[in-house]
């Protein structure tokens, strides 16, 4: 089995914990706890084994830890859809991933797509076109293009690696 | 060998004092030393010898040579640890130290700065909805505001329109009586006097019809309950009646009004012509109203099958503020110091847009409004137009029955029926009609709706059911669609609206002398 290692970063809660959670292990709470610092899971997508790091958000106490994605194959840029300003820092935080580990795999998760008025304006919906990245509407509550967004990192690793 | 015994002692103390481990590999990532105390961390299964990537989840992906600081990871111990690589030589020595007070410290400090700022984020997202929310409330007050002072411009504008008429009406017909209560003057002059009051007083009563049919209009437009009834129309004769109905107007204000039609006199087109005449009366009679010196003209051209309408005035104009505003209902420009509704205009569009057309406004201020509309209007051919312009039978011979319980509309009818040499059976309700009926073979049936004992419904449903197809002309006050459609779907020959003009049911009667036989029903 090959293994690769991910990471899932994006500002604070915007819930890069509950979709990997989600994912992991089947799993969803309502309730907002910050990650501090990272944390890692394994999963399983076909022949493929995940090491996932889960990378505390970037807040206004501190930026991310660039430390954490050396050695990653691919990222989730993960945004909260109900708030403009976390699709906005994607840009900034894709820089920090290439200036570090240059331009891996990406995929963008755009989380909480279950709640009521989540809408993503037309400022940030040019701003991730512009970029030619896959885009999910995602909702790690009811589990909506969760297992997608994954699936299609993979995919998009293995095949640059081949 | 008890001093390196001592020394490992020492150095296990040491480490689990400080709260230490490590992981020694070589430069194939191959693990070559571990510290005992690693399995406080959930690290169980390090071996000598085993690829460290394969055995610490957070090693893989790093190499040998790279010197990092990786603070505060989970290990699977679930105590937060900050892990060190520091590479020497060709060995990589990997130091873990227990950070889960730092942690727990950032933890709280952190959670609290996150959820104040997500708290401040939501609090900027709601004020923005509060802002855009009273911005809809001061729009939704203005426009209040505009339709209250819409409404009391209307209400006023309203009775002056009503006011004016009745005025008219009320000083002419007592004039009327007060000249039958003088002894008896047969001279010409007196009986052009009678006859102008009786002319001021028809003037007077169709303007207000005119009037209460835009404001009952209104309403349909609202519901989208305006429907079009096109008939086999005579288009110089509607234009006459026009301008027979508007001359007196301008000539009131000395203006010139002058109709030019390009059409022939026996051109036959199918056009709801009470639709068309309304029209032609609001968009003539707001040039009338907002012309105080000069000319009105009407021009209409008839070319292929379509009907081109231009109404042009040398009044006060609009300004191009207003245009934009001189569609919407109750409207009215606030410095003219004209009275009206509102509406003429209004509805007018509709009824255009409802016949296909499109109207078109244009106007410089203090020059004049050119109004114009084209209107697909099919034409009937040459046999078809002599037949109803030269009905070939008598009218005097057929028997009419008259179903109507208000005495002076009954009577009127009488008198205006006879003077077309056609004599009506009156009766006062539908049972007496259809008991009529049983004894006489009537040829043509005019009837009310609303009618004691029984209504003109009962009397059609009664008449279908009895399978008599005499046909039947309801004559209602109640212009409400539903009413119409009730009657149709029991088998009426047609719908008038009260006040009914004679010669709409002399046409009716002609068609049905025309089809008699046959089976027509509207």
């Amino acid at each position: 089995m090959r293994k690769k290692k991910i990471c899932m970063v994006g500002d604070f809660s915007v819930g890069k914990t509950s979709i990997t959670q989600k994912f992991v292990n089947n799993v969803f709470s309502e309730k907002y706890l910050t990650t501090i610092g990272v944390k890692i899971d394994t999963a399983t997508v076909g022949e493929d084994k995940l090491i996932v790091w889960d990378v505390a958000g970037r807040d206004s106490l501190s930026p991310i830890n660039a430390s954490y994605l050396v050695g990653a194959s691919g990222v989730i840029l993960v945004a909260d859809g109900s708030r403009s300003s976390t699709v906005g820092v994607l840009l900034e935080i894709w820089q920090t991933v290439t200036n570090r580990i240059g331009s891996v795999p990406v995929v963008v998760a755009l989380n909480k797509a279950d709640l009521d008025g989540w809408q993503i304006d037309d400022h940030s919906r040019a701003l991730l076109d512009q970029q030619g990245w896959d885009v999910f509407a995602t909702s790690a509550k009811d589990g909506k293009n969760v297992e997608a967004v994954f699936k299609k990192l993979v995919e998009i690793m293995n095949c640059k690696e081949s | 060998m008890l001093e390196a015994n001592l020394q490992q002692r020492i150095n296990a103390q040491l480490l689990d004092k400080l709260q230490l481990a490590y992981i020694c590999v070589d430069s194939a990532m191959t693990v070559v030393e571990v510290s005992d105390n690693l399995s406080s961390y959930g690290y169980n299964d390090i071996v000598i010898g085993a690829n460290v990537e394969e055995c610490v989840d957070f090693m893989f992906g790093f190499d040998a040579q790279t010197q990092l600081d990786l603070p505060m990871v989970q290990s699977p111990s679930g105590i937060t640890i900050s892990v060190s690589l520091l590479p020497s030589d060709s060995l990589l020595t990997v130091l873990i130290s227990n950070a889960s007070n730092q942690a727990d410290q950032r933890q709280l400090l952190q959670q609290k700065a996150n959820e104040n700022e997500l708290l401040v984020e939501r609090q900027e997202k709601l004020l923005t909805q509060l802002e855009q929310a009273s911005e809809q409330l001061e729009s939704k007050n203005e426009q209040l505001e505009e339709a209250s002072r819409l409404q009391t411009s209307f209400l006023s504008g309203v009775s002056h329109e009503f006011r004016t008429p009745l005025t008219s009406i009320i000083g002419y017909t007592n004039l009327v009586e007060q000249s039958l209560q003088r002894p008896a003057d047969k001279t010409g002059s007196d009986i052009q006097q009678k006859a102008d009051h009786l002319r001021a007083v028809q003037r007077s009563s169709r303007h207000l019809l005119s009037l209460v049919e835009n404001l009952l209009d209104q309403g349909k437009l609202d519901s989208d309950e305006i429907m079009l009834r096109p008939k086999a129309t005579n288009l110089v004769e509607l234009f006459q009646d026009v301008e027979l109905l508007l001359k007196p107007l301008s000539e009131a204000k000395h203006i010139e009004l002058t109709i030019s039609l390009g059409i022939d006199d026996s051109t036959i087109v199918v056009i709801d012509d009470s639709r068309l005449r309304q029209c032609l009366i609001n968009l003539l009679g707001n040039a009338v109203k907002f012309t105080d010196h000069g000319s009105v003209s009407l021009t209409a051209d008839l070319s292929g099958d379509f009907l081109s309408i231009k109404v042009a005035d040398t009044g006060s104009g609009i300004s191009d503020e207003d245009l934009e505003k001189i569609r919407l209902p109750f409207w009215q420009a606030a410095d003219t110091g004209k009275a009206g509704t509102g509406l003429g205009l209004t509805i007018t569009e509709r009824i255009i847009e409802l016949m296909g057309g499109e109207l078109e406004v244009s106007s410089v201020l203090s020059e004049g409004t050119q109004v114009s509309f084209q209107i697909p209007t099919p034409m009937l051919v040459d046999q078809e137009c002599a037949k109803i312009l030269n009905p070939t039978q008598s009218l005097a011979d057929m028997a009419v029955l008259l179903a109507e319980d208000d005495h002076d509309i009954a009577a009127l009818m009488m008198v205006m029926m006879a003077e077309r040499g056609v004599h009506l059976t009156h009766v006062e309700n539908g049972a007496l009609a259809l008991e009529a009926m049983q004894s006489t073979s009537f040829d043509f049936v005019l009837m009310d709706i609303h009618m004691p004992v029984m209504t003109g419904y009962e009397t059609l449903a009664a008449l279908q059911q009895a399978n008599n197809l005499t046909p039947v002309v309801i004559m209602s006050a109640s212009t409400v669609e539903a009413g119409r459609m009730k009657a149709e779907s029991l088998g009426c020959y047609d719908y008038l609206i009260k006040p009914v003009d004679v010669d709409d049911v002399i046409e009716m009667m002609n068609h049905v002398a025309l089809d008699k036989g046959a089976d027509h029903t509207c």
